[in-house]
C-alpha cells in the first residue's frame, strides 16, 4: 500500500528555481492529475517522483520510505512516457517483459505476467509485432503494459495521450479510468489538457510557475476556484472576467457593478471589503442566459451553432469580449443586441490580489 | 475499386531535369569514363602511348604472380583487423565522449585530429616511432623493462603494426559517426530503462548497442572497404616488406605499375574492384537485413 508525501519539494536548475516548494499528500489508490500550462513544472515534479530528476531540497516519501536518494528502479514506480519510449528493436513481448528480464524473473513467471498484462490490455494479438508495426493507440497500450507487468505501487503518466488523435484520446481516457478501477493502484498523471484532468482525477493539482495553485476534487476546482489562475485554467470554454467595483455590502452579500454590468448581488466573504473596492468578477459562459431583464447587454460578434448549444462571442460596451454558451439552438445574427442574465449564485469574486472571495460553505 | 495513383508518381519534380547535368558531367568524366577505360586497358598490353588487345592474358598473368595469394590474404587480414578495431574502439570512445566527462569538446577534437593528418606523414612518423632499437615506442617499453618487438621488421608483425597505425589514424572518423548515432538515440529510452531497473551496462547492451546499429553498419562498411583498398600507409611504412610479408593487393599492383606493366596493373585493379564487390556487397546485405525497425 503506497501513498505519497511531498514535503516542501524544491528543484532548481543552476540559479533558476523550477519547483518552488510543493507540499502534497496522495493516499493509496488515488488518481491524482497534475495540470497546468507549458513550463509550469508539472513534468519536472513527476520526474522528481520517478527519480529521473534530483530533488534540490525537501522530502519525497513513497509509502513509508524516504525516497530522495533511492534509485528509480527501487522506488516501486512505473512510468508511461509521452513518447511511449518503446524499444524499436524489440517485439511487443520483449518490450513488455524488459523490466522483468532485467530483474531476472523466472522465464515461466515472466511469460505469465506478460500474457496477463496483454490480456488486461487486449493486445494478445500484438505480442510478436515491433513497435513500428503498431498504431498510436496500440503503442500507448504497450507502454501501459510495460508499466503494469512490474506491478508498481505507483503509476506515473507523463502526458500519455497527447500524441493521439482526438477520438482515440477519448477512448484511451476511458480505458485508463477503467484500468485504475481494476488495479486500484495509485496513479499520478500529468497533462495540460484540463478535460483529461477533470474526467480522470480523484484529485487535481493545479500548478503554475512551479507553485501549487490549488489542490482539490475536479468539481470543487470548477465551482470554487481558489484564485484567478485556477478559475481561468479550469473549465472549457474559459471563464469570463470583468473589472467591477463594490456598490454596497449587506451582511454576506455584496453588490458589484461595472460599465458593462448594471448590478449583480453575490454571496461572498465580505469581511475585508468596503464600498468602492475594485474586484474581478468571474462568470462561466454556461452561467449566462437570455433574459429581457438581464443585467448584461452586448452585441453578437460571432456565433457557433452546435445544435445542442450555441456559442456566442459577445462584444460588451467597454470593448471586452465575453463568451456565452446558450442551451439549445439560437439563430442569432452578427451585430444583434443581446440581453443576458447572470446566474448570481454561480459567479465568483476575486480580490485585487486575484484570490477568490468565496463565502465559506 | 478505383485505382489511386500515388501522389509521388504524378507530382512533377521540384527542379527541372537539366539541373542534374553538371553533377552528371563531372561524375561521367571523372568516374565512369576512367572506370570503363580501365576495364578496356586491362585487356590490353599498354605502354601509355599505344595499346594492343590481348584478351584475358593480363588476368592470367596476374593470378600467376607468386605472391598474389599472400597479398590477397594480407589484404583481407588487414581489412578485418583494422575495421574490427575501429568498430570496437570507435564505439567505446563515442560512449565515453557522449558521457558527462570534463573537457569533452577538447577530447573529441583530440580523437578526430589524426584523421586530418596526411597518411604518408603518419606513416613516416610511425616508422620512426616503431624503429626496433631507437624508436620511442620500444624505448618506452624498455624503461618498463619490456623488450619491444621489431614492429615493422618482424615478418609476422609488420602487417598488424601497419593495421594498428591505420586504426590510430582512422578511429576518429569511426568515433564521430558513432557519436552522431548515439546522440540521435532519444533520452526517453534510457530513462525508461532506468525505471525498469537497468544498470548502465545493461543500458549499453540493450539500448545503445542495438539503436546505434546504423552507425555500426556505416563504420564497418567504410572501414572495411578502406582496409581492402589500403595502399598509402603500407607503402609509406614497409613497401610491402620485409620481403613480401606485408604486401597487399594494392601494393602488388603498384609494384607492377612501377615496373611498367600498365595493362597488368590495371587488370589487378579490376580484380581488386571485383574482390571488394564480392566481399562488401554480401556484407552490407547481411548487416542491413535485420534493420527492419523504424
Amino acid at each position: 500500500m503506497a501513498g505519497l508525501e511531498l514535503k516542501a519539494l524544491h528543484k532548481t536548475y543552476g540559479q533558476v528555481p523550477v519547483i518552488k516548494g510543493v507540499d502534497l499528500s496522495v493516499s493509496h489508490g488515488e488518481f491524482v492529475v497534475f495540470v497546468g500550462p507549458s513550463g509550469c513544472g508539472k513534468s519536472t515534479l513527476l520526474r522528481m517522483i520517478a527519480g529521473l530528476e534530483d530533488i534540490t531540497s525537501g522530502e519525497l516519501w513513497i509509502g513509508d520510505r524516504l525516497c530522495n536518494a533511492v534509485e528509480p528502479r527501487d522506488r516501486g514506480i512505473a512510468m508511461v512516457f509521452q513518447s511511449y519510449a518503446l524499444y524499436p528493436h524489440m517485439t511487443v513481448y520483449d518490450n513488455v517483459g524488459f523490466g522483468l528480464k532485467l530483474a531476472r524473473t523466472d522465464k515461466a513467471e515472466r511469460d505469465r505476467k506478460i500474457r496477463d498484462a496483454a490480456r488486461i490490455l487486449q493486445m494478445e494479438h500484438l505480442l510478436d509485432r515491433k513497435p513500428s508495426q503498431l498504431s498510436g493507440g496500440q503503442r500507448q497500450r504497450v507502454a501501459i503494459g510495460r508499466a503494469i507487468v512490474r506491478q508498481p505501487e505507483v503509476f506515473l503518466f507523463d502526458e500519455p495521450l497527447s500524441n493521439l488523435d482526438a477520438a482515440l484520446r477519448v477512448d484511451m481516457r476511458m480505458e485508463l479510468a477503467k484500468l485504475h478501477q481494476d488495479l486500484g493502484s495509485t496513479m499520478i498523471y500529468v497533462t495540460h489538457d484540463q478535460v483529461e484532468a477533470m474526467t480522470l482525477a480523484d484529485k487535481i493539482v493545479v500548478l503554475n510557475g512551479g507553485v501549487v495553485q490549488q489542490v482539490g476534487a475536479p468539481i470543487d476546482l470548477y465551482q470554487r476556484p481558489a484564485n484567478l489562475f485556477v478559475a481561468g485554467f479550469i473549465g472549457s470554454p474559459k471563464m469570463n472576467f470583468a473589472e467591477v467595483s463594490v456598490q454596497s455590502i449587506n451582511g454576506g452579500m455584496v453588490t458589484v457593478a461595472s460599465k458593462d454590468i448594471s448590478a449583480v448581488t453575490v454571496a461572498a466573504d465580505t469581511k475585508s471589503l468596503k464600498v468602492g473596492d475594485r474586484l474581478t468578477l468571474g462568470v462561466r459562459p454556461h452561467h449566462l442566459s437570455m433574459d429581457a431583464s438581464g443585467t448584461l447587454v452586448g452585441g453578437v460578434s460571432l456565433v457557433e451553432r452546435l445544435g445542442n448549444e450555441t456559442n456566442v462571442s459577445l462584444r460588451l460596451p467597454s470593448g471586452a469580449t465575453w463568451l456565452v454558451v446558450l442551451d439549445g439552438d439560437h439563430n442569432l445574427r452578427p451585430a444583434q443586441a443581446l440581453q443576458l442574465a447572470i446566474d448570481a449564485e454561480k459567479v465568483v469574486l476575486f480580490d485585487a490580489a486575484g484570490q477568490s472571495l468565496l463565502a465559506a460553505m | 475499386m478505383a485505382r489511386v495513383q500515388s501522389p509521388a508518381r504524378s507530382r512533377p519534380s521540384t527542379y527541372p531535369g537539366w539541373f542534374f547535368l553538371p553533377a552528371a558531367i563531372i561524375y561521367g568524366v571523372l568516374f565512369l569514363l576512367p572506370t570503363f577505360a580501365s576495364l578496356y586497358f586491362s585487356l590490353t598490353r599498354w605502354t601509355l602511348f599505344n595499346s594492343t588487345f590481348i584478351g584475358l592474358d593480363n588476368f592470367a598473368q596476374f593470378f600467376r604472380e607468386p605472391f598474389l595469394i599472400k597479398g590477397l590474404i594480407n589484404t583481407v587480414i588487414y581489412a578485418v583487423v583494422s575495421s574490427g578495431l575501429k568498430v570496437v574502439l570507435g564505439l567505446l570512445l563515442a560512449v565515453l565522449l557522449t558521457s558527462q566527462i570534463a573537457a569533452r569538446g577538447y577530447l573529441r577534437s583530440v580523437v578526430f585530429f589524426p584523421v586530418l593528418v596526411s597518411t604518408v606523414g603518419v606513416g613516416i612518423t610511425f616508422t620512426v616511432l616503431m624503429h626496433p632499437t631507437q624508436g620511442m615506442i620500444n624505448e618506452g617499453l624498455a624503461m618498463l623493462g619490456i623488450k619491444g618487438p621489431g614492429w615493422l621488421v618482424d615478418p609476422n608483425l609488420a602487417l598488424i603494426s601497419v593495421a594498428l597505425v591505420d586504426v590510430w589514424k582512422g578511429v576518429g572518423l569511426a568515433t564521430v559517426i558513432y557519436i552522431a548515432g548515439i546522440v540521435a538515440i532519444p533520452q526517453d529510452y534510457y530513462e525508461a530503462a532506468r525505471i525498469d531497473g537497468s544498470t548502465p551496462w545493461q543500458s549499453f547492451i540493450y539500448v545503445t548497442l542495438p539503436l546505434c546499429r546504423p552507425a555500426t553498419v556505416t563504420v564497418i562498411t567504410l572501414s572495411f572497404i578502406g582496409g581492402l583498398r589500403t595502399f598509402d600507409l603500407i607503402w609509406a611504412m614497409t613497401r610491402g616488406g620485409p620481403g613480401f610479408a606485408s604486401d597487399t593487393i594494392a601494393s602488388v599492383i603498384y609494384k607492377q605499375y612501377q615496373a611498367g606493366f600498365y595493362g597488368l596493373s590495371t587488370a589487378g585493379n579490376v580484380v581488386l574492384f571485383v574482390l571488394i564487390g564480392v566481399l562488401v556487397v554480401p556484407l552490407t546485405m547481411l548487416l542491413n537485413r535485420k534493420e527492419g525497425h523504424e
